[in-house]
């Protein structure tokens, strides 16, 4: 696809249109010229992920133009912190997701030792990420905004986009939890019937002992088959704690997130919608206006005070002529 | 795919190389090539935050020194004024300009000399002027439509402002699939001539060096052709999905508006989207007709209950944990069900009260078959029918007029007047307009299949087989010209060549612009086309997209011009 850059060709104008403009303004200026950097000082770009923003609210006078001079280059709003916030937490949550799925892979392949500093890893991380990610949603909801404004659309948007990426992060961690379960699961099963051959395989030439052996037999099994149902309860309370917690998650945040292919998700019907709140909401704001100041509160309140000046002065004249 | 493409990508240069919180601003045209193409989730994901228009811009005072402004809007004098003076009083950091068509020297004079806080860092030229929604098919989505109707001594400034914007868009279009093309047009057209060699100056001319691109072995074909050649098709009723909701509700944009029909209640989404590209079920079903439509919205409300049966029978943990997975989809599903099942219900009620099966029989009995005896009975007795409204009766009227122009005009008056007196909606002499602008004499193509001695023969044989399906009988004129041009065997004598064009064999690459607007119907002739592998790739494009009550709309109000300018003359 074709494109044409225009943007030399509109430098060379602008340029030599400055110079006719101000043909008096000191040579200093010119000098400080650098590729289309003003008199002003430009904010460094702010990449929502950047920790290294420059924060100076300098406002600097253009002393070519004298009336028209600043721009202030202010502090973005208080509510930007926020959103800073939550996004530097996502990010942490993603790395601790590839390092638990590092993990997990660890835990299932076959090994010497316990496995039960493995498992506490897991555990730890598993809790880290939930953490993380309750704490973002905590905080997304802080984000909600008051009011009809610009500013409060460009809020609803920065919610809705860390919604979207949570509740792929959660959905993402559901996920591998249920697969490494199930991993575990199968491996333990595949364990449990192997063992289940070779004490069959063992058990079979000595058919003599029959009553003695098979009372072993049993019993060991009996306490396989407890130690097993065991784990399962544990593994399953593990999977029902972490279902209710993203359920919730995922019920606040299903709320924020826009649905995909429906009309909500056209650019169009939203500038249109936004602009038909910020009248309605003009309009209400007009009329509490008007109902504050013609309310009842507002007469009974004038009446009060009158009748509290009346009674002062009664007394006063009272207490003169007494 | 490839104009979609084109803007997406158009889109996602415009975006990708600036950092940080944007804002996005709009003018009224551009709103729709992007909103089209691009959903506000991907917006998000690119951060941009604001969405905004140019008009809306510059009422507020905030001033929102943390966001970057990308503009992407038409470089018409009106946005450049408005650009002036938000460039003169900015509010935001950085201002990077995109303009979705060619700007002149002098209009970047201006920017540049009310730039005087230098904020702006880039200006650029994106070459997305088009609506595109379906893979073969755009659109110019022009309010003056009816403008081509009208000659040139009428109104010399308005046609030049809408031969302009033509061409406009054609070159974006060619820009955007970087090709320069051979130009022929329908000779009886004097618009399309016009816009035809106005393309051709441009192309090959004054921007020369900005069209040379790479050659490839075959150049692709601009064929430009006008509404009137084939006016029967936009007066039809349609009975394939995407043409039958255009038609009965409304599509525009791809969205459908559900508050014109009345009867939903309040709760339900007055608005719904109907995109091949984010709607399996849509892309699967937007060419079938009704028939097989319902047997397939059918299935799929069953395999939807089937879900909701199983979502509800939750026995164990793991049904629990599998619930939750699977939640966001299946909210999905539901809302697209919900969607296809409610647009059909709405459209059969309508097909009911309008008695549309009985009236579009005769309309296709009309476009098709032939009998003027039959035609005019048929005719009559539904202009007597009380259920048929004031536009159908039009309609047919007008259908009957076309076809048979030239046989039996005591008929045809009496018809005439029976149609004055029961619609007095309709102003007289509507019909007689369009025999003037599209009658026998001022059409080129064989529209009824009766001129060409092959197409004869092939009715008579599609007569004696027997159709499949009454109501799909019609096939637009389009799709000859298709054929001729696959074959190689485009008469010269009726779509000449621009100047010195020259094109020997035929073309891989045809785009057809047809001025006056096209129609769902006649884009799916060309998707299916172009689905036949013939070695050839049709792309389809208009001034509008037409429905019966759009293609009316325009005849009325040229019909309006055209007798307040003969009072002038």
């Amino acid at each position: 696809m074709a494109t044409r850059n225009r943007t030399l060709l509109f430098r060379k104008y602008r340029n030599s249109l400055r110079s006719v403009r101000a043909p008096l303004s000191s040579s200093s200026l010119t000098g400080t010229r650098s590729g289309g950097v003003g008199p002003v000082i430009e904010m460094a770009s702010t990449s929502l992920l950047n920790p290294n923003r420059s924060y100076a609210p300098i406002s600097t006078e253009d002393p070519g133009t004298s009336s028209k001079g600043a721009i202030t280059v202010g502090l973005p709003p208080a509510w930007v912190d926020v959103s800073e916030e939550i996004s530097v937490n996502i990010q942490r949550a993603r790395t601790k997701m590839a390092e638990l799925g590092k993990a997990h892979a660890k835990a299932l392949m076959p090994s010497f030792g316990d496995g039960k500093e493995d498992q506490h890893n897991i555990e730890s991380l598993t809790q880290e990420i939930t953490f993380l990610l309750k704490k973002s949603e905590k905080q997304l909801q802080r984000l909600s905004a008051s009011g009809p404004s610009e500013d409060s659309n460009v809020r609803k948007n920065v919610q809705r986009s860390l919604a979207m990426d949570l509740q792929l992060l959660s959905m993402e961690l559901r996920k591998k939890q249920s697969t490494y379960l199930k991993r575990l699961r199968q491996q333990k099963e595949a364990g449990m019937d192997l063992e289940m051959d070779l004490s069959r395989n063992r058990y079979k030439p000595e058919e003599d002992d029959f009553g003695d052996m098979l009372n072993e037999h049993q019993m060991s099994k009996i306490k396989k088959s407890e130690e097993v149902s065991l784990e399962r309860e544990k593994e399953i309370q593990q999977v029902v704690e972490s279902v209710n917690d993203l359920a919730q998650i995922m019920k606040d945040l299903s709320a924020l997130v826009i649905d995909q292919g429906t009309i909500v998700d056209r650019i169009d019907y939203n500038i249109e919608n936004v602009a038909t709140t910020v009248e309605d909401g003009l309009k209400q704001l007009q009329k509490a206006e008007r109902t504050q100041r013609h309310g009842g509160m507002v007469k009974c309140a004038s009446v009060l005070v009158i009748l509290c000046f009346i009674m002062l002065l009664l007394l006063i004249l009272k207490e003169i002529f007494l | 795919m490839v104009l979609v493409t084109s803007v997406r990508d158009y889109i996602n240069r415009m975006l990708q190389d600036i950092s940080g919180m944007k804002v996005l601003i709009l003018d009224s045209e551009t709103v729709s090539n992007v909103s089209i193409v691009y959903s506000q989730s991907e917006l998000l994901q690119k951060e941009v935050f604001l969405v905004e228009m140019i008009d809306s811009i510059s009422v507020s005072k905030e001033s929102m020194s943390h966001l970057k402004a990308v503009y992407f809007i038409r470089p018409t004098s009106d946005n450049i004024q408005k650009l002036r003076y938000q460039l003169a009083n900015p509010r935001f950091g950085e201002y990077h300009l995109f303009f979705s068509n060619l700007l002149k020297d002098t209009q970047i004079h201006i920017l540049a000399d009310s730039d005087e806080q230098e904020v702006v860092q880039q200006v650029q030229e994106y070459y997305a002027d088009f609506v595109s929604g379906d893979p073969y098919h755009f659109t110019l989505n022009m309010a003056s439509n009816h403008l081509y109707m009208i000659p040139a001594v009428v109104d010399p400034s308005g046609l030049q402002r809408f031969s302009d914007r033509v061409v406009d868009g054609i070159a974006a279009v060619f820009l955007a699939l970087k090709r320069r093309p051979v130009i022929r047009y329908q000779r009886t057209s004097d618009t399309a001539k016009r816009i035809a060699h106005e393309t051709a100056k441009l192309m090959y001319q004054h921007e020369s060096a900005l069209f040379d691109f790479r050659r490839t072995e075959s150049s692709p074909l601009l064929l430009v052709i006008d509404r009137r050649d084939d006016p029967v098709t936009p007066l039809l009723n349609q009975w394939t999905y995407q043409a039958m909701v255009h038609e009965l509700i409304g599509l525009q944009d791809n969205k459908v508006d559900l508050k014109s029909i009345g009867s939903l209640p309040k709760d339900q989404q007055v608005e719904v989207v109907l995109s091949s590209e984010q709607d399996a079920f849509f892309k699967s079903n937007m060419y079938e007709n009704f028939g097989d439509i319902g047997m397939n919205i059918k299935r799929m409300v069953d395999d939807f209950q089937q879900v909701a049966k199983s979502n509800q029978n939750i026995q164990t943990v793991e049904d629990m944990a599998r619930f939750v997975d699977n939640y966001p989809e299946y909210k999905k599903m539901q809302g697209n069900v919900s969607k296809h099942v409610t647009l059909v219900t709405e459209m059969s009620k309508l097909v009911e009260a309008r008695k549309l099966m009985t009236v579009s029989q005769t309309e296709q009995d009309l476009a098709c078959n032939g009998g003027q005896g039959a035609a005019y009975e048929a005719v009559t007795d539904l202009l007597n029918n009380e259920s048929v409204s004031d536009i159908d009766r039009l309609r047919l009227v007008m259908l009957y007029a076309l076809r048979y122009e030239k046989e039996n005009p005591v008929q045809l008056m009496q018809l005439f007047n029976k149609l004055a007196s029961r619609s007095p909606k309709y102003k007289p002499g509507l019909v007689q307009f369009l025999l003037k602008q599209a009658g026998v004499e001022k059409r080129t193509g064989d529209l009824f299949g009766n001129r060409d001695l092959l197409n004869i023969a092939r009715n008579m044989a599609r007569g004696l087989k027997g159709v499949e399906n009454v109501y799909t009988q019609h096939q637009p004129l389009l799709f000859q010209t298709m054929e001729s041009i696959t074959r190689g065997r485009l008469r010269d004598v009726d779509y000449p060549f621009v100047g010195d064009h020259f094109q020997q064999g035929r073309p891989q690459e045809v785009v057809i612009f047809m001025v006056g607007g096209t129609t769902y119907e006649e884009s799916r002739s060309v998707a299916l086309q172009n689905a036949t592998n013939s070695g050839v790739r049709f792309i389809l494009g208009g001034t509008a997209v037409l429905n019966s009550k759009r293609f009316l709309k325009d005849l009325e109000e040229a019909q309006r011009i055209s007798r307040s300018g003969s009072h002038m003359v």
